[in-house]
């Protein structure tokens, strides 16, 4: 015969509907999201595994200065690979932003279209998704240069951009201010051959069966090409950041995502813990009874619970309908946020129903009968008495007669509400974490703008390109001549225009390895950085001190990124520049060290734009635009979640304090009625409970700042060293503890008016039916 | 008269399943009385005294104290009535279980201007020495003297008890009962008790035999005994 009393469990959900229905909804919508986020994650992951094939992504791409005859591609292609034009021009558009047109590729680096259709005739192009978002361009906008103008056909997503980086060094892409397009072949070919780029991709005739064999394939084949043709530049595929950064990136939120989803699930498991408790300490004599005639504790744990495990296994199926469905979709807009992604279809994940269904439950399950058990080790003898302290008899705390009796009232009940209370402790904190991050972000990044504005090097800072060519191992003369034609055109007459030397290196430390470190080389009397570099002096940039803990008197060992060999610097000072993670020596010591010519330099500081310079000298200018890309590009991709996340962390900080300031209530559901019947007010009463858990909110929300603030300092500096190369301070101002202290009152304003009304329905026949 | 019962009726249930449970009760009490109801089980005395304590309502009737009917007042004035003219002693003491037992006692304190002395009431009660300590830490009758001195130390006009020996061995019940009188002789309080306890009619000055909803018996003792005397 099935247990009757499982059959109070719908009666249970019924009385309790309202306690039930916000567990639940805080269930539905975290599972939901997680499942939705694991789902898009993994459609996406697969979306992307598979575009490398689906739209044959290349394995490669190198520039060239002049279009390679077709005997030169003949013997490039000796190398076992083939080889495609893909060739490019750039336009400044009249809105501010540069964008690259490529002809429509069909054999390699094929795009998607997203909206609208490919372009077909002269006028018409196809501009990539993401880009087009970010600057409010519809599909049947025009768009335009100063030369010419097009009509937007539709929107594409390039497989070989699915970050748009315009530049492989870049540290971060920038969607606003650079886009990719793609035009008839017709049409492509009536371009100036003067504003074409020669770019070529190339790809395998028999994959690398590793990275270490795909790095000394690309190795030999550079070497291959520099013979043949005069490379401006060479990228193999897993270098390019515009194809791997998206793939690198994918998956770095996941164990964010599960960590937030297994919290609440911990929370909420105790939340059902306390709830138990409190209706076994009610139900103390049914219980004994129980156990009296014969019924074993594991049916009475087993039944008690039968409700937790009910509602999560609901709550996780529709969740995850939920997931599959509707936040599945919000999450990918995300990622499309992020990223300029094909498109992807739906795919069933194992890792999502695991995390979301079976793991919570489980969770669930180990928790409540962690404190079942212990709650229901009592005899059945005390359970009939209501005995149900298994230690010695607790001794009131004293509290002097001076203490005004309702501090004292309300001191009891905290003293009472103190699991309660913690547990309301740990929601805070978790949610006043969530808000924190919500709030904060935005203004982190402000900041970070903001100071890199105030405190850039100079206003305009140039990064010559060496063309490939001076690079040449194998043909010394070739190499010579190009370095003399690059020396004598990278001269200017610009009289703000001061010379330095830049060379990168790779972190070894074990705080962010490999990690790219800008060594600038600069002039002893340096107007842009002022710093005393006499020999063997080395500052950093603030950035980097601070990203890897370093100090004044740290040695730090840098490396060459493709090579062992190694550098030892010690560091004399800190010098206050987040732009970038950089290093400041004397320029001819820099120069010595590397072997490289005395007078060697490879770019300018100015203060004044530099024109008489070619530009296909200039690899980079890096000005405010440049250095603010992060901040920019994490505005744009986290911007809108970050409502999300602050109307998220509002669902949690109500749903709990409602869930355990009701609790409080409930705990003294018999004392309300008794001194009800006394003679005190709804006010009176109201003043006793609710003020003591207002007090603990307030309390909490204090402490919760103070402990969120630290916690977020660890999670902001493990965000900045896992996903992107440079450093963004964790710099808040006082107001973002305001608007988090207002929103956490407002929020259990609500909650209390509610507490209120609860009290005022306890009714006085309840002292009368209980005993205690 | 100072409390007035009059015409009370009450049912509880719906249709078929209607219980009337007061069928009209009249009854009047004096100033300073000590008035029991007796009766068996169900025969609608802690009913009677739930609405005289204003925590029930009647369907017909009135209650009136003083002057003041009850019926007619709204909850924010019967919550007044109740702190000003009354004290409540329950079966099961229900003493709040996270106040120690003096401040059990100053929940009833605060609610009056002029509380009697706390210390004095501890004494009176012979609780004194246990007054920091949680109600579970004191046996039955130490709990139902707590919840005595807590009606008692507003000084109440009317102390309703319900069964307050119910729960309580011979001994005890005698102290409780001899504990009532001397409060009552004191004070001079109006106590309206309801017991199954027949043997406590002897000290009461009237006594009311409930029965199916109805006064079967109702009389003035003359010849009244201490509570010391009671035996049973």
């Amino acid at each position: 015969m099935r247990n009757p009393l499982q059959k109070r469990l719908l009666r249970e959900l019924r009385d309790e509907a309202g306690k039930y229905a916000v567990i639940f909804i805080l269930l539905v919508a975290t599972i939901g999201f997680v499942s939705g986020f694991l789902v898009a994650d993994s459609s996406m992951r697969i979306t992307y595994d598979e575009s490398f094939e689906k739209y044959n992504i290349e394995d490669g791409y190198f520039d060239v200065k002049k279009e390679m005859t077709q005997e030169q591609k003949a013997v490039l292609e000796k190398n076992e690979i083939t080889i495609y034009e893909n060739y490019f021009m750039e336009e400044e558009l009249t809105n501010g932003s540069t964008l690259r047109i490529y002809a429509d590729r069909e054999d390699v680096d094929r795009g998607c279209l997203m909206e609208g259709h490919l372009p077909e005739q002269a006028g018409e192009i196809a501009i990539d998704r993401m880009y087009a978002e970010n600057n409010k361009i519809a599909v049947g906008d025009t768009i335009g240069s100063a030369d010419r103008e097009w009509t937007v056909s539709g929107y594409v997503a390039l497989s070989d951009y699915s970050s748009l980086f315009s530049d492989n060094n870049d540290s971060m892409f920038d969607a606003v201010k650079f886009g990719v397009a793609i035009v008839p072949k017709e049409d492509f070919d009536t371009f100036s051959k003067k504003t074409l780029h020669y770019r070529y991709a190339w790809t395998y005739g028999t994959e690398p069966v590793n990275e270490t064999a795909e790095n000394d394939r690309a190795e030999d084949l550079m070497k291959a090409m520099g013979k043949a043709v005069s490379l401006e530049s060479f990228v193999p595929r897993y270098q390019n950041q515009a194809i791997i950064f998206t793939g690198n990136d994918m998956g770095s939120d996941k164990g964010m995502m599960t960590a937030l989803l297994y919290m609440i699930i911990v929370i909420l498991a105790f939340v059902f813990g306390i709830t138990i408790s409190n209706t076994i300490t009610k139900e103390a004599n049914t219980i004994g009874t129980l156990r009296a005639s014969g019924y074993t504790r594991g049916e009475l744990v087993r039944h008690y619970i039968s409700m937790p495990l009910l509602v999560t296994l609901i709550g996780a199926v529709l969740g995850n309908i939920l997931g599959y469905t509707v936040l599945e979709k919000v999450v990918c807009q995300m990622y499309y946020g992020s990223y300029s992604l094909t498109k992807y279809v739906t795919a069933w994940s194992g890792e999502a129903f695991w995390k979301t269904t079976v793991v919570p439950i489980i969770m669930m399950m180990i928790i409540n009968l962690l404190i079942l058990n212990h709650k229901m080790k009592v005899s059945p003898l005390k359970f009939i008495r209501r005995d149900l302290s298994r230690r010695k008899q607790k001794r009131a705390v004293r509290l002097g007669v001076m203490v005004p009796f309702f501090t004292r009232f309300r001191l009891r009940i905290i003293f009472q509400n103190m699991s309660n209370y913690a547990m309301l402790l740990v929601g805070i904190i978790f949610a006043n974490l969530l808000l924190f991050f919500g709030l904060a972000l935005p203004e982190v990044l402000d900041h970070y703008q903001d100071d890199i504005q105030q405190n850039m090097l100079s206003s305009y800072q140039y990064m010559l390109s060496v063309p490939v060519s001076v690079m040449s191992e194998e043909s010394k003369i070739k190499s010579l001549i190009s370095m003399l034609e690059f020396s004598k055109a990278v001269e200017t007459d610009n009289e703000s225009a001061e010379k330095f030397t830049a060379y990168s290196l790779n972190t070894t430390d074990d705080i962010c390895d490999g990690e790219e470190i800008l060594l600038y080389g600069i002039q002893k009397d340096s107007q842009y950085v002022p710093l005393d570099v006499s020999e063997g002096q080395v500052y950093i940039s603030k950035g980097y001190a601070d990203k890897h803990l370093l100090k004044a008197g740290h040695t730090i060992t840098l490396k060459e990124k493709y090579k062992d060999d190694s550098y030892d610097f010690v560091v004399t000072g800190i010098y206050d520049y987040m732009g970038t993670l950089s290093l400041f020596i004397n320029q001819d010591q820099l120069n010595e060290m590397f072997d490289l010519d005395q007078d060697y330099f490879s770019g300018y500081f100015s203060d004044t734009e530099i024109t008489d310079i070619n530009d296909k000298y200039i690899g980079s200018v890096v000005d405010l635009e440049a250095l603010t890309k992060i901040s920019r590009q994490l505005d744009v991709s986290m911007g809108s979640m970050m409502y999300l996340v602050d109307g998220f962390a509002i669902l949690i900080f109500m749903v709990l304090i409602y869930l355990l300031s009701k609790i409080v209530i409930e705990k003294n559901g018999q004392s309300i009625s008794m001194v009800k019947i006394l003679g005190y007010g709804n006010g009176e009463i109201s003043r006793l409970y609710i003020f003591s858990t207002s007090f603990m909110v307030v309390l909490f929300l204090l402490l919760s700042m103070v402990i969120d603030y630290y916690f977020m300092l660890v999670i902001f500096r493990q965000i900045m060293l896992e996903s992107f190369s440079g450093w963004i301070e964790f710099h808040i101002t006082a107001g973002i503890f305001i608007k988090m202290f207002i929103l956490g009152i407002v929020t259990y304003a609500v909650v209390a008016v509610l507490e209120v009304r609860k009290i005022r329905k306890v009714p006085m026949d309840e002292a009368l039916k209980n005993v205690e | 008269m100072f409390l007035e019962i009059n015409n009370i009726k009450k049912s509880f249930g719906e249709a078929e399943n209607r219980i009337e449970v007061l069928k009209g009760i009249d009854l009047s009490i004096d100033k300073g009385e000590f008035c029991v109801l007796l009766g068996p089980s169900g025969s609608g005395k802690s009913t009677l005294l739930n609405i005289i304590g204003g925590i029930d309502s009647s369907d017909e009737g009135y209650i009136s104290i003083d002057g003041e009917k009850t019926g007619e007042m709204k909850e924010k004035k019967l919550t007044l009535y109740r702190r000003k003219h009354l004290g409540y002693i329950f079966q099961m003491y229900n003493l709040i279980p996270n106040l120690t037992i003096r401040e059990n006692i100053e929940v009833g304190a605060y609610l009056s201007d002029k509380p009697l002395d706390i210390d004095d009431m501890l004494q009176t009660l012979g609780i004194y020495e246990h007054q920091h300590k949680l109600p579970n830490q004191l046996s039955g009758g130490q709990q139902q003297r707590t919840a005595i001195g807590r009606a008692l130390i507003k000084n109440p006009d009317i102390l309703l008890c319900d069964e307050p020996t119910g729960a309580l061995d011979y001994n005890t019940s005698k102290g409780i009962l001899k504990l009532i009188e001397t409060v009552n002789q004191k004070y001079g309080n109006t106590v309206v008790m309801v017991t199954h306890n027949d043997a406590i009619k002897y000290m009461a000055d009237q006594v009311v035999h409930l029965k199916d909803g109805t006064i079967r018996k109702s009389y003035h003792n003359e010849n009244k005994i201490p509570a010391e005397e009671l035996d049973w």
